[in-house]
């Protein structure tokens, strides 16, 4: 691994049942052995660190004290994030690469690259998972 | 907190095969009324597997997984029918009744197979035309989605949604039993049940370039269910294992019969080396097992004439007057122009092909062969082996017009230019 990895993340949208019901079962199982592919490759390489599903169930929370409580997505379903992998990568370009390559997308998938910044805006360094800063 | 590191490995057609299977499970707890329901909970089941598993990789025990996820969807519809109707009081008792601590056991193996075998008893119910059985099974059991099947019976994703509609109402309007038959009822109900996978292994082993795939796993559906029949002490019978023979010994010779270009081969014209060894081993010792009781049953039959032409080395070496004896044994059990078809290939290899056109000429039912290519195929070829060649080319002319799928129009038309160049 590269001392100069930097931590991304990668925001899957457009994942939902909805994207995929019209595949077939045969279909979705070739879709998932692709999307597993693609990342154990990552991981073998060092470049993955983790990577999550989502519950749809979603809350959000807004408004003095909070008391704005809406359920759901507020914009479309398929704007929701579905779920998430955080990776190492030389740079946003490589990232970007990276993400290019998913099997998803050629079925809707969306992913938004974000750099994670690893000093928090309250001055206090992120609590290193080990593997992301060295 | 869980990597995306795959786990476990699936094996192939798990999604559609354990489509099926939820199907099973939840059609014990929902009951058979709930059909459309059920569909739509697995269907919701699958899609929560697919997405999570894409994402989390695969857990250790998937079958678990989605059949707690299942049951688990189920609950809350349930929940949330019973609320906003109040109309679905039966389904809550069906649920308490079959979940209940009197209810039977959810989880071990025995019992999800004889939910499935339950399903396919519910499909291939009399009272359901054979036809929308196996679409039906399809399905259901099989796990295929519309569009496959659309595909593999060269129809519509629309017809077939309709048919499968239909299929639904009836079996809930009529309330077909989910359970497995007994008594005096059982054996005819295994026969439809054979019956219903005999039409799919046909279905699937009939020739069409495109989708030669798709048709190859109705044939594996058919030998997957029918093993499914014989394991349970119901269906374990001898027309069974003899279907299965049947089944294996037909599909050992699958790799051999079209050419790079997907054309039809001949069966003296297939390389037996492609013959899957394997498949004849297991379909002989199947007809082994097959032949037990005082019923010979046309599977038997058909079953050995399979295996005299899986155990010649090569063509002409093939024992024909046994062919001969076991089509005549079919004549006799069940008298059919294609059986007559059938009898009159091998009698041409016996007794030369001008007692083969007379077997063709005395076959019951002639317009019912007039219409059929193979007939005129068959008849091409004997009047060619004779060097009667313009009566060759008049017959695969007819065949020609009649044959409907791309590999059997290139390989008549091949022995149409063949005849037509030696009048």
């Amino acid at each position: 691994m590269s001392t100069d990895s930097t931590p991304f993340l990668l925001l899957f949208r457009n994942s939902g049942p909805e994207t995929h019901r019209h595949l077939s079962a045969d279909e979705r199982q070739r879709l998932m052995v692709a999307w597993n592919g693609w990342y154990d490759r990552l991981a073998a390489q060092g470049k993955a660190v983790e990577g999550q599903p989502l519950e749809l169930e979603t809350r959000v929370v807004s408004g003095p004290e909070g008391k704005r409580v809406v359920d759901g997505p507020f914009a479309e379903a398929k704007e929701a994030i579905g779920g998430f992998v955080k990776l190492l990568a030389r740079d946003l370009d490589e990232a970007t690469e990276i993400a290019q390559q998913h099997p998803g997308l050629q079925y809707g998938l969306v992913i938004e690259i974000r750099e994670l910044t690893v000093n928090c805006h309250l001055g206090v360094t992120a609590r290193p998972s080990a593997s992301v800063v060295r | 907190m869980s990597s995306a590191s795959s786990n476990g490995e699936l094996i192939e057609h798990f999604f559609r095969h354990e489509t099926g299977r939820l199907h099973g499970v939840l059609l014990r707890l929902l009951g058979i009324e709930n059909m459309a329901l059920v569909e739509d909970l697995a269907q919701e089941a699958m899609l929560r597997a697919f997405r999570s598993w894409s994402m989390g990789g695969i857990p250790a025990n998937p079958s678990a997984w989605i059949t707690q996820v299942a049951k688990n969807l189920a609950r809350d519809a349930l929940r949330h029918r019973t609320m906003s109707s109040g109309k679905e009081a039966s389904l809550q008792v069906h649920w308490e009744m079959t979940t209940g601590a009197n209810g039977p056991p959810a989880n071990d193996g025995v019992g999800v197979n004889d939910d499935t075998l339950r399903l396919l008893f519910v499909c291939c119910h009399p009272s359901v035309s054979s036809d929308a059985q196996v679409v039906l099974a399809l399905k259901v059991i099989c796990g295929f989605s519309t569009s496959e099947i659309a595909r593999a019976f060269l129809s519509t994703e629309a017809a077939i949604e309709k048919q499968l509609t239909r299929t639904r109402q009836r079996i809930q309007t009529e309330r077909l039993p989910f359970e497995i038959p007994e008594g005096d009822n059982l054996e005819a109900r295994v026969d439809g049940v054979l019956a219903a996978l005999y039409l799919l292994f046909n279905e699937g082993y009939k020739a069409s370039a495109g989708e030669r795939l798709l048709r190859e796993d109705l044939c594996r559906e058919a030998i997957r269910l029918t093993s499914l029949v014989i394991q349970h002490p119901a269906g374990n019978r001898p027309s069974a294992r003899a279907l299965l023979a049947l089944m294996l010994l037909t599909m050992a010779r699958f790799p051999s019969r079209t050419d790079e270009q997907g054309a039809l081969l001949r069966l003296d014209d297939q390389d037996r080396a492609k013959w899957d060894q394997s498949l004849i081993d297991q379909g002989l010792l199947q007809m082994a097992q097959a032949a037990q009781g005082d019923r010979i049953t046309e599977y038997h039959l058909q079953a050995g004439i399979a295996a005299l032409h899986c155990l010649a080395p090569n063509y002409a070496s093939t024992d024909w007057a046994g062919i001969v004896r076991f089509y005549n044994g079919l004549s006799r059990l069940h008298a059919s122009p294609i059986v007559e078809l059938n009898r009159a290939v091998a009698i041409a290899q016996v007794d030369g092909p001008q007692a083969a056109l007379e077997c063709i000429a005395n076959a019951p039912q002639q317009d019912k062969l007039e219409r059929y290519y193979l007939t005129h195929a068959t008849i091409g070829e004997l009047h060619w082996r004779l060097g009667e060649h313009r009566q060759a080319a008049e017959s695969f002319r007819r065949a020609l017009q009649q044959a409907q799928l791309e590999p059997e129009q290139l390989y008549l038309q091949r022995m149409l230019d063949r005849a037509v160049a030696a009048v």
